[in-house]
């Protein structure tokens, strides 16, 4: 009975949707990361590296633990032209009170003072199979830079990477797709954190 | 604070998924004064709900009209067809950018787009409200509608098919022709029990259990051997299913069909949406989905990208592209999913229907009411 009471008529008065009890978060006081996609080229060593099998991928932030921050499965290595979709979304909570760590590390990253100097770096991981015995090997890295989000106003969408291998930086190995919607709240903490005058 | 589920009426609530363009966006839930659904579909961007009284309400997308509501402006609430009231509506089916319904006195309506003649109704021209599709009459038991991408089903209580739309693919099963505008018989000879139309293929069973498949052939979709592709554009019947078939649900790429003992899948997975696990995105073959080897599944739906799997007590299982939102497993944090997995949101709750579409799913659920009053001792 008490649902009545809590729930109000559509114009249509046909229809009864509950009130919500959520505030939707401003884009300011959040952000979401998106692991897209993962393809490797046919020529990168990784290719034919039989050891890897399957593969997932991860980022740090902050105070994330790293299950929150990486894909929840890992997917078989991509073949020759295949692309690998893990469509891992993260909204992160930037409350302006709750998660000031949150808001000085991304200032840090906008303004390079961080051990990525002004890059988000995603990790492609090889997860080696359950029988095996063998340990998890980083095969790749991705750098997303965040002050170009800040300074244009502009979130990412399903942005290739290039992502290189860890001993040789210079070298793609293959791409990674990713979207990042940050830029209100990489613009409000600037300018919290700058003090902007001129705004 | 009260939990959500406990706000839902005994009758139960429909709940939202995706891109529905209800509640903007977000996953929501609503239910009717009076009246409950007893059918739901979903096309590639918009929805239509059947209710008990024989209502039709449609919400969702309507850039060809298809909501059938005279306009094409987008709808964000359930809305009723008023021009139907005077008619029972019975079944609804929702294609890529059209919309079938049918009548209890064995009328067809159609709306929206109508560029490869999907609307049955001899023309090209799109339509923004129902229009009766005149071949079928009384004389027409209708057992089922089904709507792909361009292309429209009717099937009868009598087991015999009709289908028109596009057939550039021969996914309406005509092998030299490109479209039709008016319905047309399918035949293989027997009765038809099912009828499904994916994106761009489509699937029939016959009431002895036999799976046909036709239409689009790329990646694997059709579940035939690779000698058999040569002629995709008629029926022909997918060898690789030793059980009788009960029900065929074609996606965008892919294909999901339940027997009396299993669920098989085959085409595209790259998503997840067959079920398979992390290491199959592709097959032609028809293989098990081991996961959920020991439910007994009692119906299937698959959007463009995802499936959902319903169990005979009324828990309902997920997997496919997770993008917003739509496999209902979570608020905010989505990922793709390669493995049935139980929509644990609703274990206080009876699954009655599902609809996947494009981007969104609707769910219509009752509340377990024993479970209920368990909880409340409890406290
Ligand atoms: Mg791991
Ligand atoms: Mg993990």
């Amino acid at each position: 009975a008490s649902e009545v009471s809590e729930a109000q008529t559509t114009d249509s008065d046909e229809i009864i949707t509950p009130v919500s009890q959520k505030h939707p978060k401003a884009d300011s006081e959040k952000m979401c990361i998106e692991i897209v996609s993962l393809a490797f080229y046919p020529e990168a060593e990784v290719m034919c590296d039989e050891s890897i099998k399957q593969v997932y991928v991860e980022y740090r932030f902050y105070d994330l633990p790293l299950s929150e921050t990486e894909t929840p499965v890992s997917l078989r290595k991509p073949r020759a032209g295949e692309e690998i979709h893990f469509h891992f979304s993260k909204v992160i909570d930037l409350d302006p009170l709750e998660q000031k760590g949150r808001r000085q590390f991304l200032f840090a990253v906008l303004t390079g003072q961080d051990p990525e100097r002004g890059h988000l770096r995603f990790t492609v991981v090889s997860d080696p199979m359950a029988e095996e015995e063998k340990e998890c090997q980083e095969v790749g890295y991705a750098f997303l830079e965040l002050w170009p989000v800040m300074d244009s106003g502009r979130d990412i969408l399903e942005r290739e990477l290039d992502v290189v291998s860890p001993e040789d930086q210079s070298t793609p190995i293959g791409r990674l797709k990713v979207s990042l919607q940050a830029a209100a709240a990489l613009q409000a903490i600037y300018k919290e954190m700058t003090g902007d005058l001129f705004s | 604070m009260r939990e959500p589920e406990e706000m839902v009426p005994d009758s139960g609530a429909v709940f939202t998924f995706g891109k529905t363009k209800f509640a903007e966006n977000t996953p929501s839930k609503f239910w009717f004064k009076n009246d409950i659904p007893i059918y739901l579909s979903c096309g590639d961007e918009h929805t239509a709900i059947i209710t008990g009284n024989n209502k039709l309400f449609m919400f969702g997308c309507n850039n060809w009209g298809q909501l059938g509501l005279g306009s094409k402006s987008t709808v964000s609430k359930p809305t009723c067809v008023k021009a139907l009231k005077q008619e029972k509506v019975k079944f609804a089916a929702c294609g890529r950018n059209h919309t079938l319904v049918s009548t209890e006195g064995g009328k067809v309506y159609a709306a929206g787009g109508n560029n490869e003649g999907q609307l049955g109704l001899g023309d090209t021209e799109e339509r923004n409200t129902f229009h009766l599709v005149s071949f079928f009459t009384s004389q027409h038991k209708i057992k089922q509608l089904s709507a792909g991408s361009n292309t429209s089903a009717v099937l009868t209580e009598d087991g015999e098919l009709f289908m028109w739309g596009d057939n550039s693919e021969g996914q309406i099963g005509l092998n030299n022709i490109t479209n039709v505008c008016v319905p047309h018989q399918v035949t293989v000879g027997k009765p038809i029990s099912w009828i499904s139309c994916g994106y761009y293929h489509s699937a029939f069973i016959t009431t002895e259990g036999e799976l046909y498949t036709f239409g689009e052939a790329e990646c694997g979709k059709l579940g035939l051997p690779p000698e058999l592709l040569v002629n995709h554009k008629v029926p022909q019947l997918v060898p690789g299913i030793p059980e009788k078939v009960i029900q065929v649900a074609c996606g965008g790429g892919h294909t999901v069909v339940l027997t009396e003992n299993a669920v098989y899948s085959f085409g595209l997975g790259q998503f997840g949406q067959l079920g398979l696990g992390t290491f199959i995105f592709e097959t032609s073959e028809p293989r098990i989905i081991d996961d959920i080897k020991d439910q007994k599944i009692s119906h299937i739906s698959c959007g463009e990208n995802h499936t959902a799997l319903i169990t005979d007590i009324g828990l309902m299982y997920t997997f496919g592209d997770g993008r917003h939102g739509k496999l209902g497993l979570g608020l905010e944090n989505f990922t793709n999913q390669f493995v049935p997995t139980l929509c644990s949101n609703f274990l206080r709750f009876i699954i009655q229907l599902v609809a996947c579409g494009g981007c969104h799913m609707l769910v219509f659920a009752t509340p377990r009411l024993d479970m209920l009053e368990d909880n409340d001792s409890d406290e």
